[in-house]
């Protein structure tokens, strides 16, 4: 499924979509949240239309992230405290918010290109903020620097998700270390399903959940810790465990306990008389 | 007289999706469907409707309602409202309002707010309310930017979720060069008709083709859409409609 490779530990999703589908970003987006677990409560999407208008609006999304977050923090900690009964119990971890932006062209009709990349760049930033979803269809970009702006944003998003046609689209993937790894794959979409099998090979290194497309979803927290980008496959399945098991090592064969017979292997000159055997030592 | 076109539209209903676009491509005039839709929607009891003229004034919906059969004088000022702004313009001269901006409203905010104004007036006396407004392409011509004309769309779309019972209809000539603003104020509505010219050149007994997308259902990853085609025909008094295939060259 999409979501596996959409909602991963990469912040900044940006999905260009070349098909027209703009009409339901928002509810595409929540899908593939709510695919991967995340519940409604973490979900954020920030109203679009004419709210756009007033930059009180942006500002107060971020309070609002920040409050409640802190809000959640201090009931959790407070909870856990009279659970374990002690007062200086650590406060949970902050999960944090996944924000759905309007879309590009929403955001460009009311705001500069300046402000559009200081507040993604602010979302980026905040701890309040888990994910940043912005969806762009270039059909729908009329600023006169459309090109540029989006290549901004491409710059600024860790994932860039490309609707490319009904059947095919592709992923950059920007890890923190600097690699990047571009695949394509073929999709399937129906109403309410959203099917991925990878292109070219390119799903060598993704895990198991990612490739397989009857896979059923599974939350972000059961999956495997390894990113879905890395270019090592370190676990290993059953049959190759077993076979790992089975093997026997060269170093092990020589300190395996033996008995102390001499293994000689006769020439072809040696005239063995087995009635004497110590006919050659000439005592 | 029209009942066919709205038929093939899907408009002839009383209750209308919140928000309709009319595209009209370079080099077609859909000027018709306009005159077909005011006066299904006059002839409907106790349904308020404005229109914002912009390329025609009223006394040309009037004319072109008197060829088609009805008559919009008799509803003026009752169920129907007008916004008559090339009038204004061409009455009142430079001291219009459309023209001196007061309080620094661009064009587009002083007609959202006059639009706003007779909605709230009549929407609760009526059944039904629809707006309609022809044509957007003619702000660019006042001095409109395409943002403005977009922040435009986005308040009347805004003003239609607002009501259960209200519709606005807008249409744009696109000419080739707004395809973008076309794009945008299409996604704001269920409802996109898009009047074509012919591809193979022109023909005398069909003057274009309508090209009708609906949204029928909006799912989590694609929207389930209907696409219909057909071909029309602006008679003097009536407009025909064809299914393509039907009108062929007779030898």
């Amino acid at each position: 499924m999409l979501s596996n490779l959409v909602v991963t530990k990469q912040k900044v999703v940006l999905v260009i979509d070349e098909l027209n589908r703009e009409r339901i970003a928002p509810k595409f987006i929540g899908s593939l949240l709510h695919e991967q677990g995340q519940g409604a409560d973490t979900i954020k999407a920030m109203p679009a239309g004419i709210h756009l208008k007033h930059v009180a609006s942006f500002n107060a999304l971020v309070t609002e992230c920040a409050n409640y977050n802190n809000v959640n923090n201090n009931n959790n900690s407070s909870i856990q405290s009279v659970e374990a009964g002690d007062l200086d119990a650590p406060a949970s971890k902050t999960t944090g918010y996944n924000v759905i932006l309007p879309t590009l062209a929403d955001l460009l009709c009311y705001q500069s290109p300046a402000f559009i990349f200081g507040f993604l760049n602010r979302l980026r930033r905040s701890e309040y903020v888990r994910r940043v979803f912005l969806w762009a269809s270039p059909q729908h970009l009329q600023h006169p620097h459309a090109a540029y702006i989006l290549a901004g944003c491409e710059y600024l998003a860790e994932l860039v998700l490309r609707l490319e046609t009904d059947t095919r689209l592709s992923l950059i993937s920007r890890k923190p270390g600097g690699g990047v790894t571009n695949r394509r794959y073929a999709c399937q979409v129906s109403k309410t399903q959203f099917e991925v099998t990878p292109l070219d090979g390119g799903g060598g290194s993704l895990s198991p959940a990612a490739g397989s497309p009857n896979k059923q979803a599974t939350p972000e927290v059961e999956q495997t810790p390894e990113p879905a980008s890395s270019t090592f496959k370190i676990e290993l399945d059953e049959d190759e465990v077993v076979a790992r098991n089975a093997l026997t090592l060269p170093y092990e064969r020589t300190s395996e306990p033996s008995e102390g017979n001499i293994i000689y292997t006769p020439d072809a000159d040696d005239d063995f008389d087995e009635e004497d055997p110590d006919e050659d030592l000439c005592i | 007289m029209a009942t066919s076109v709205l038929l093939a539209c899907g408009l002839n209903e009383q209750k209308l999706p919140g928000f309709v676009h009319i595209s009209e491509e370079s080099n077609v005039d859909g000027s018709f469907l306009i005159s077909c839709i005011l006066g299904q929607r006059l002839r409907i009891s106790n349904a308020g409707t404005l229109i914002v003229c912009l390329q025609h004034h009223y006394q040309h919906y009037f004319n072109a309602g008197m060829r088609l059969g009805y008559n919009t004088n008799i509803f003026q000022g009752k169920t129907l409202g007008v916004i008559d702004v090339l009038s204004d313009m061409a009455g009142e001269g430079l001291t219009s309002k459309w023209l001196r901006r007061p309080d620094g409203q661009t064009l587009t905010e002083q007609l959202v707010e006059d639009i706003r104004v007779q909605v709230e007036s009549n929407y609760s006396s009526r059944n039904s309310y629809t707006v309609l407004i022809d044509n957007l392409s003619i702000l660019f011509n006042l001095g409109a930017t395409k943002l403005q004309v977009q922040q435009f769309c986005q308040d009347l779309a805004a003003l239609a979720k607002e009501r259960d019972n209200l519709t606005v209809i807008t249409k744009l000539s696109n000419s080739d060069i707004y395809q973008l603003t076309d794009n945008n104020v299409a996604k704001l509505g269920q409802v996109r008709i898009q009047v074509l010219r012919l591809k193979s050149g022109v023909f005398r007994e069909v003057d274009g083709k309508l090209l009708i997308e609906r949204v029928l259902d909006e799912g989590n990853y694609a929207c389930e859409e209907t696409r219909k085609e057909v071909l029309y025909k602006v008679n003097d008094r009536n407009v025909k409609v064809f299914t393509p295939g039907e009108i062929g060259v007779k030898v």
